[in-house]
């Protein structure tokens, strides 16, 4: 039987064996969101008829003896950033909203569809994806399906929320300094952040073009792995876009983990994080007999760097707007993007020549080693409306912008990560950070199988 | 991260000023903290003694 808590290959499996129809998983998962959204609020448009003709149009293919693809019947949602054809791309702005629909989807929105999956609706964000909690003013919080007075993270808070509360089996986020893993962790499922080029933002909304990543949200490892099967790849629209042939994940699930060589990331993943975000690192690491730490050089600054090429290329990009109609801007974001407009020029291109030198010297850390291991966020999901700071071992810190203190050193030099989740009983939901050398994902699902199947990792099946 | 730098509601009308750019009254007073911010991240990053050698990342590809 499909319900809420059925993964993306089951769906797939059962509407291509003939056990159920597209139109009928499809329809399930409309009603949930009728039953669940008013209160998650992760959907900004939910495309009911589309679906279900989709759906239809599946189902014919198959009595028709083709194959409509491995993700035959999949219902998947994604992040209003990216482009559905017929749909206003809102990218969570008021200012977006007076734009005409979109003339055609997305490059991965396309992917997903070419492999079957169906389309359900657009996802809740901040705003322009510059912020950590989804706390959108213009559309409303979204609230995470663990416990509805907490932030379900962000900005892909609308995909992370729809995935966790079983709304659907998949969704689509974008990740410029943590967007996929911060919200992917608050909540509990599964999140991918690619290397960068590895999957096209091509029809995607820029936040930072240097560090901007689209990926795949899922509830189980399977799952990610064929949603991002189905999207990685060259793509001639987007010009950061890799030519280098995708390896296929789906295959390396059952390869095991004998032979990596996995250590824990010290050093600046240790510091400042509360007792549960490092224990949870401690379980996933006992899971795999990772005892050896490994310390990357000038993190602090790597993540500092990160921020002010953020602000600078997010000003760069918005300052148009921000001259005709800075009221309309999300009071969230409004005065930080106009902080970004003032940066000097030559910050930014410090910034840039760091992160050529922290990407040698993080490749130099992965020729002794394969996969690292870092929490995810520093702590549980704060409440909606937390207090803009917020103390953690005797140091003020921003509580938003720290949810990111240890993915954003990542997203800077590109490289690959799973964030897989951790959820004890009673306890909030956290994330551990799986990372690689570059297009090295398929060590990532290697480990993220493996941390699955012995139990250590996953989405409860209460979740729902 | 080092401590913010000093940035007042008159540094950002005047800053602003140079690009065509009005901050909101209402809004100065939190561009500064921000601008604060970035500059304290932009000094933590400028400490580090990086070679003359080392170029900027490039995505550019002719």
């Amino acid at each position: 039987m499909i319900d809420a808590t059925t993964s993306a290959p089951a769906i797939a499996a059962a509407v291509r064996a003939g056990k159920t129809r597209a139109r009928e998983v499809v329809a399930g998962a409309l009603e949930r969101i009728a039953q669940r959204d008013r209160t998650l609020n992760a959907f900004t448009a939910v495309l009911r008829e589309a679906a279900l003709a989709d759906a239809d149009a599946i189902d014919r293919r198959l009595a028709a003896g083709e194959d409509p693809g491995p993700l035959a019947g999949v219902p998947f949602a994604a992040k209003n950033l990216f482009d559905v054809a017929g749909l206003t791309t809102l990218a969570g702005s008021k200012i977006n909203a007076d734009r005409p629909p979109a003339t055609r989807d997305a490059t991965a929105v396309a992917r997903l569809r070419a492999a079957g999956a169906v389309l359900i609706g657009a996802l809740n964000m901040d705003e322009y994806a510059y912020g950590f909690s989804t706390e959108n003013t213009h559309y409303g919080p979204t609230r995470n399906p663990r416990d509805t007075s907490r932030m379900a993270g962000g900005s892909s808070g609308g995909s992370a929320a729809a995935v966790a509360g079983g709304l659907v089996p998949l969704a689509l986020g974008t990740d410029t300094n943590g967007s996929i893993r911060v919200p992917a962790a608050l909540c509990g499922v599964f999140g991918l952040k690619p290397t960068f080029g590895r999957v096209s933002r091509a029809g995607v909304v820029p936040l930072a073009w240097s560090f901007d990543h689209v990926g795949p949200l899922a509830r189980d490892v399977a799952g990610l792995a064929a949603a991002f099967d189905a999207i990685a790849g060259p793509d001639p629209r987007d010009p950061a876009c890799s030519t280098q042939p995708p390896a296929r994940c789906s295959d390396a699930l059952t390869r095991g983990i004998d032979g990596l060589r996995i250590a824990i990331a010290g050093g600046h993943f240790a510091r400042l994080a509360a007792d549960e975000a490092l224990a949870a690192v401690g379980r996933v690491a006992a899971a795999l007999g990772a005892r050896h730490e490994v310390s990357l050089p000038e993190t602090h600054r790597a993540r500092a760097a990160a921020q002010v090429i953020t602000a600078g290329e997010a000003g760069a990009y918005h300052l148009a707007s921000l001259r005709t109609r800075a009221a309309d801007f999300d009071p969230m974001t409004r005065e930080r993007l106009l902080a970004a407009t003032l940066l000097p020029a030559a910050a930014y291109v410090r910034a840039q020549r760091f992160r050529a030198w922290y990407r040698a010297r993080v490749a130099e850390a992965f020729r002794e080693v394969d996969v690292l291991l870092a929490p995810t966020t520093p702590w549980p999901a704060p409440a909606i409306g937390a207090p803009w700071t917020a103390r953690i071992g005797g140091t003020e810190v921003v509580t938003r912008s720290h949810l990111g203190v240890y993915t954003q050193p990542l997203s800077f030099i590109g490289l690959p990560v799973i964030s897989v989740p951790i959820v004890a009983a009673g306890a909030l939901p956290l994330g551990v950070q799986l990372i690689a050398a570059p297009f090295n994902e398929a060590v990532l699902f290697r480990v993220a199988a493996r941390l699955e199947a012995v139990g250590v990792v996953g989405v409860p099946s209460d979740s729902s | 991260m080092s401590e913010p730098a000093r940035v007042d509601e008159t540094d950002v009308e005047r800053l602003a000023a140079h690009i065509g750019l009005t901050i909101p009254p209402g809004s100065r007073a939190a561009v500064a903290q921000h601008l604060a911010a970035l500059l304290a991240a932009v000094r933590v990053v400028e400490e580090f003694p990086l070679p003359e050698t080392t170029e900027p990342v490039s995505r550019f590809e002719p």
